[in-house]
């Protein structure tokens, strides 16, 4: 135990005096710094320039029509629905709208051939071009105005039959898929980065002791269980600290500009439920230490720096797997499916998959606890046997070995 | 103190690494492990520091197995290597530590072999800026620092300049003096010879011989005459195959049995100019050559 402790201790002072993970994490605060004051800096510049000049530079949309009457309406309504354009009736023939649109002079242009019937010229379209379908919407409109009026009804009539507004309310029973997504979003995402970077240390800094011999002194002063599991500790010690970093100068910054990040989806993000927020706390120790030994296991049996990325190959397979298992679920807005009811119990699987079902469904509590209870015999029962096919990975040398041969020796060895 | 390995098996896999070692070591003497590469040198330490267990067989101090909670182990492995971006003087703690110290006796008893190693003004600085020697020199403080009971040094001197060997040697010394128990393997038979009491040559995972080196010498079978001679040709033309000139100028005369020993020195004497004449004693090299060379 005091191995132990004097290990942890090294190995944390290790990752303190890093370079690279001190830069990191500073440079992640004040980017996240920089993030939450953007809204202010942008309020306290616009409060200067008080709304002046805006229209200058909004790009030109055109309606050109042989008949003027509807160009004139039609402008009208689109200049009050596009605000983000300069909206002109276009005279002249076809052939100079699109001469205009492709000298860059308009945007784009909308030729009526009649109420109900129009071409959009544009020069470049994007994938997000949204305004034939606002034009249809509005040119819908005024198509019904014109045959309510042209029936008869007067103008106060038709007005508040368009304006009829729907009063709804929406009673959700078990969990809000969409306030949850983003910050369940942001958690896999997190624990996903988080596991490969530091499994990813684990593994170069026992393959860095080994191929620096500094592994002949160590494995004949202290027991391979002190030191895989001092490192290991030592890791999520370190990542957890730095996510804390991170995450607590967002939630901090975020109360400060409150006001200014009025956003109804940022909030969403930072109103984590206290109960979710301890499973997260729960899954994503367990999840960190499951894969940390592992890597940590596989670190040991590579003799060079090089043969570690082929090493930990089939590792990092096996955690993109489930997190896209993850990812593709939430984002087809079924997170109860087979797959997903599987993976929940996978100990490999479950920090993730498990997480995501009880953020955006309804699980019950004994799943739960299976699950947790599963992972955590599972996390300590690869704790030992890494520590096992540590001791006898260290000392071998040359090819890095098969993990069965591995498996094999260890397991005889009992 | 009495080390003493009784019968250890040990087999990786299929392969059987050692068979049956057994050898003892006493306190305030050196003890020479000798054997060609890949004899099982390297895994009898391993052994003896418990970092695998044997098949069978085990390790006895003073009659009683081993307590490794109270048995303290210098190790200065052959394969040199520390943490090479880290500080001397962390690591040396660190090390230390791992061995039981507490941090304030363990920065002082580093300090006081970085100070006897003439290496203080690297205390803190990193361990790659060092030339190889020096961090030889850091690595043996990773053996010492700690006040182990037995001290085993594989190749310590490989790599070292004559003035660090010098140094080494001093320091060896002093740890025998101490009555601790020092555990030398090498290659290099002169360092054997100069420090070592007792010797084992283990050859393919056997002892192929092992005990005081004196009485080895002495036990060497008494055939062979050494003559110092003024007309060495002529001696050797007459006794044809059983007379070799040595690299030194002298004969190497092979006798039938150590019983022809009197007569032959008397023949010598008698028919020529002969300065010396002596019964040849093998040196070590000339032992390890016998028992370890062809049997593998």
């Amino acid at each position: 135990m005091k191995q132990f402790a004097k290990i942890l201790k090294f190995e944390l002072k290790g990752y303190l005096r890093n370079k690279i993970f001190v830069g990191i994490t500073i440079f992640l605060i004040v980017a996240i710094a920089i993030v939450m004051f953007i809204p202010n800096i942008i309020a306290a510049f616009q409060s200067d320039d008080d709304g002046e000049a805006i229209t200058t530079d909004l790009p030109t949309m055109l309606i050109y029509a042989e008949d003027e009457n509807l160009s004139a309406i039609v402008s009208e309504y689109f200049g009050n629905t596009f605000v983000e354009y300069n909206v002109k009736v276009a005279g002249g023939s076809l052939d100079d709208v699109k001469n205009e649109i492709t000298s860059g002079f308009a945007e784009c242009a909308f030729v009526m051939n009649s109420a109900s019937s129009y071409t959009y010229y544009v020069n470049n379209l994007s994938m997000y071009d949204s305004n034939t379908a606002i034009a249809d919407t509005v040119l819908q409109e005024v198509y019904r105005i014109n045959a309510m009026m042209q029936n008869g009804l007067t103008p106060e009539q038709v007005g508040e039959i368009m304006s009829v507004q729907i009063v709804s309310s929406t009673e959700t029973l078990g969990k809000d898929q969409m306030q949850n997504f983003f910050y369940t979003y942001i958690m896999i995402f997190a624990l996903y980065m988080v596991i490969l970077l530091y499994g990813q240390m684990v593994a170069t800094n026992v393959a860095t002791e080994k191929s620096s011999r500094a592994m002949e002194v160590l494995i004949t002063s202290a027991k391979p269980t002190s030191m895989m599991f001092g490192k290991v500790l030592a890791s999520c010690i370190a990542g957890f600290s730095q996510l804390v970093l991170v995450f607590g100068t967002a939630i901090l910054l975020y109360n400060v500009n409150k006001n200014a990040l009025s956003n109804p989806l940022i909030a969403s993000i930072f109103d984590i439920p206290l109960e979710l927020f301890i499973y997260l706390i729960v899954f994503f120790v367990l999840g960190f230490l499951i894969y940390a030994f592992m890597f940590g296991a596989i670190g040991s049996t590579a003799s060079k720096l090089e043969d570690i990325n082929t090493s930990v190959m089939p590792i990092t397979f096996l955690f993109i797997i489930a997190f896209m298992v993850v990812m593709f679920s939430m984002s087809s807005g079924s997170v109860d499916n087979t797959a997903m009811l599987v993976c929940s119990y996978i100990p490999f699987t479950s920090p993730m998959a498990m997480f995501t079902r009880i953020c955006m469904s309804t699980v019950a509590w004994y799943e739960i606890f299976i699950s947790i209870a599963i992972l955590i015999g599972s996390t300590i029962g690869i704790g030992v046997l890494s520590a096992k096919i540590y001791r006898v990975g260290v000392l071998l040398y040359g090819t890095p070995p098969k993990i069965s041969t591995i498996l094999k020796t260890v397991f005889k060895k009992q | 103190m009495i080390l003493e390995l009784k019968n250890i098996d040990k087999s990786f896999g299929e392969k059987e690494v050692l068979k049956g070692v057994t050898f003892t070591a006493e306190g305030g003497k050196a003890f020479g492990l000798l054997g060609r590469n890949g004899a099982g040198k390297t895994t009898s330490i391993r052994i003896l520091m418990n970092v695998f267990p044997a098949n069978s067989g085990e390790v006895f101090i003073d009659g009683k197995p081993i307590d490794y909670d109270k048995i303290g182990i210098g190790y200065l492995p052959e394969e040199r290597g520390l943490y090479p971006k880290k500080i001397i003087i962390d690591q040396l703690v660190y090390f230390a530590e791992l061995k039981g110290m507490n941090t304030k006796d363990a920065v002082k008893s580093v300090d006081y072999w970085l100070e006897r190693l003439g290496m203080t003004e690297y205390r803190n600085k990193r361990l790659d800026t060092l030339s190889k020697g020096n961090q030889q020199k850091i690595q043996l403080i990773t053996a010492l620092a700690h006040n182990p009971d037995i001290v085993i040094l594989d190749e310590p001197f490989s790599g070292l300049d004559p003035v660090n060997a010098m140094l080494l040697k001093d320091v060896v010394k002093e740890q025998i003096s101490k009555g601790k128990i020092v555990l030398f393997s090498s290659h290099q038979m002169s360092y054997i010879e100069e420090f070592c009491d007792s010797i084992a040559i283990i050859n393919a995972g056997k002892v192929a011989i092992s005990g005081d080196l004196h009485e080895i010498k002495r036990n060497y079978v008494r055939d062979k005459l050494v003559v110092s001679t003024t007309n060495p040709e002529q001696i050797k033309a007459d006794l044809g195959n059983s007379c070799f000139k040595r690299d030194d100028g002298t004969l190497l005369i092979q006798l039938g049995t150590p019983d022809e020993k009197q007569a032959m020195m008397k023949r010598l004497v008698e028919n020529y100019d002969i300065d010396e004449v002596k019964v040849f004693e093998p040196s070590l090299n000339d032992i390890f050559v016998e028992y370890a060379g062809e049997k593998i």
